[in-house]
């Protein structure tokens, strides 16, 4: 599938490596900021990853005037404006989110309103609302996979009306992304697994979908290669800091390339199963990767030949024939969930998570007909053939 | 404005084509929601009083549709009556006559970011795959399966309608040739 137009675009100073929290300062005094704020959850203060960072800042004179750590896992409406009333009151100048999706999620709608005013974030729902920067913001990922990092979308749950709110705005990417091995060395094991599988999907999906161009192209079968080559070895020893940064920087790369490609059908699906069986994420995309190549596989034949390179390295891809590279590719899927199965019992089918039941799945097809990102999956979808995936992924 | 002088005819036709396209697709949106089952049940979820609109940035031509309830569309031409739900835009009057005379497929148009949606997505894929299979309708086949990525395989519809239709059609690809050549 050739792409005769395409755009990409990626503004994010990527900051990265050992010791790079340390960098903090000196990038925020860049951007004329005196007075940050921390973003975070309770989970990232209980595994003392904030000492680090208020430790790199104080050594460089710079104090952190407030922390909120109540972030919940759904960053909310309320949350957002209690946020932005504690960081006008406290006068700071700038956002430091600490976390994983919801805390940057989170981080990004309170820059809208300490930047924009007004204390209801909803009025700026959408696309194109914003027309000028915000405040100074770094993001500090502690899991490595959603590329929040590097995206220009934050989603937020407006509870009293039970939606969830887009807001899409290049102005909502962070000033610099600051990714140090430490913050993700304690992640239990099925997170660092499910993580990381979600960014093996955003690699994958931003290749063999619709929107896929040169550039993104070139992030993505990167972030699939490290992810392929230090996933497990991480799984086997949490301590490998170097591993880490790998599956870190991954996560990353996956970002930057599934942000200006999309996704498609893996993410329609956990989307809609998210919401209906309240599954994690990384989880979902997991699951439904394999289920998914194999429906889009007539579709990607080439472009998914093509990542075995990437997935299983140079002597199988030069011994698999060409004609079965892309077959080559799933197998090289399954078996690494197989893998993951075995050391954390990461489910590989709907019935193994034990919280899906077979009369959902009518309900789940439907709502990922819906959902945005089944626009790029580069074939169509009805919800016959959603429902067929769904079963196929059952047990 | 120097462009304008020198390609004046160009663009003009394909802002005509454009604009009777929009025509074509608002009046054929309402006739094929009377009788497809297969659009109602899409349109169905929508809400009573959904309007939905294609447009060309920055106020170029207009198509809107409401759903006026149980899967049924209603055309209102190039004026909503109150503020729209969905937009579709187009970010240029090229883009749209690209899509709209089936050199580019709607979702390849979404792909390449020739559009933009303004509104809640959902209802925008909603309306993509109600307009996918609006274009298989009024298309033959051999232009329709360049317009959208798979052409259905259950199509009933009364001749009359697809005449009709049709005959629109031809108005238009007359447009697109005399415009390309
Ligand atoms: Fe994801």
């Amino acid at each position: 599938m050739s792409n005769s137009y395409y755009e990409f675009f990626c503004p994010v100073k990527v900051i990265a490596g050992k010791a790079a929290l340390e960098h903090i300062p000196y990038e925020l005094s860049g951007l004329a900021a005196k007075r940050p704020m921390i973003v975070t959850d309770k989970g990232v203060r209980a595994a003392g990853l904030l000492d680090p960072v208020i430790a790199a800042c104080e050594e460089s004179g710079l104090e952190i005037i407030s922390i909120y750590d109540d972030v919940p896992p759904d960053s909310s409406t309320t949350v957002v404006r209690d946020i932005a009333a504690v960081y006008r009151k406290e006068k700071c100048d700038s956002i430091i989110a600490i976390g994983g999706g919801s805390a940057i999620d989170t981080g990004k709608a309170v820059n809208i309103l300490v930047s924009e005013g007004g204390d209801d974030i909803a009025k700026y729902t959408g696309a194109g609302v914003l027309k000028r920067p915000l405040k100074p913001f770094l993001v500090v990922p502690t899991t490595a996979g959603t590329g929040s990092e590097v995206t220009s979308i934050a989603v937020i749950t407006d509870e009293k009306k039970g939606v969830k709110l887009p807001f899409t705005s290049s102005y909502l990417l962070p000033n610099a992304a600051v990714i140090d091995p430490r913050m993700t060395l304690t992640l239990p094991p099925h997170i660092t697994a499910a993580t990381a599988m979600d960014a093996m999907t955003h690699a994958i999906e931003s290749f063999t979908c619709m929107a896929k161009n040169p550039l993104s192209d070139a992030y993505a079968a990167a972030a699939i290669k490290k992810v392929s080559r230090s996933l497990l070895q991480v799984m086997d020893n949490p301590k490998d800091s170097d591993g880490r940064l790998e599956l870190a920087q991954a996560s990353t790369m996956a970002g930057i390339a599934f942000s200006n490609s999309m996704v498609g059908l893996v993410h329609s699906l956990g989307h809609a199963t998210g919401a209906i069986c309240h599954l994690p994420h990384g989880l979902c995309m997991s699951l439904y990767l394999p289920y998914v190549l194999e429906y889009n596989l007539e579709t990607i034949r080439e472009p998914l030949s093509e990542l075995l390179l990437y997935l299983e390295g140079p002597e199988v891809y030069a011994a698999t024939p060409s004609s079965r590279r892309a077959e080559a590719s799933i197998s090289a899927l399954r078996k690494l969930r197989d893998a993951l199965y075995k050391r954390c019992k990461l489910p590989r089918t709907l019935k193994e998570t034990g919280k899906v039941t077979e009369d959902q799945l009518d309900q789940i097809a439907e709502m990922a007909l819906d959902d945005g990102s089944i626009m790029f999956n580069p074939k169509e979808v009805n919800l016959k053939d959603a429902r067929a995936v769904l079963q196929r992924a059952w047990a | 404005m120097l462009a304008k002088r020198i390609q004046p005819m160009a663009s003009q036709a394909k802002r005509l084509y454009v604009e009777l396209m929009f025509q074509v697709m608002g009046r054929a949106l309402q006739a094929v929601s009377e009788v497809d089952s297969e659009v109602q049940g899409e349109a169905r979820t929508l809400p009573e009083r959904f309007l939905f609109e294609m447009m060309v940035m920055p106020d170029g031509s207009k198509l809107i549709v409401e759903h006026i309830g149980d899967g049924r569309f209603h055309y209102h031409g190039n004026s909503a009556p109150r503020p729209v739900d969905v937009s579709i835009k187009f970010k240029h009057l090229t883009h749209a006559f690209l899509v709209l005379s089936f050199q580019e497929k709607t979702s390849v148009a979404f792909a390449n970011d020739r559009m933009l949606v303004d509104g809640d997505v959902s209802y925008a894929v909603r309306m993509t795959r109600v307009l996918n299979r609006l274009e298989a309708f009024i298309l033959p086949k051999i232009i329709a399966e360049r317009a959208v990525k798979e052409y259905p395989a259950n199509l009933h519809l009364p001749e009359k309608l697809i005449s009709a239709a049709q005959i629109y059609l031809k108005v238009a690809t007359h447009f697109v040739q005399t415009v390309r050549a």
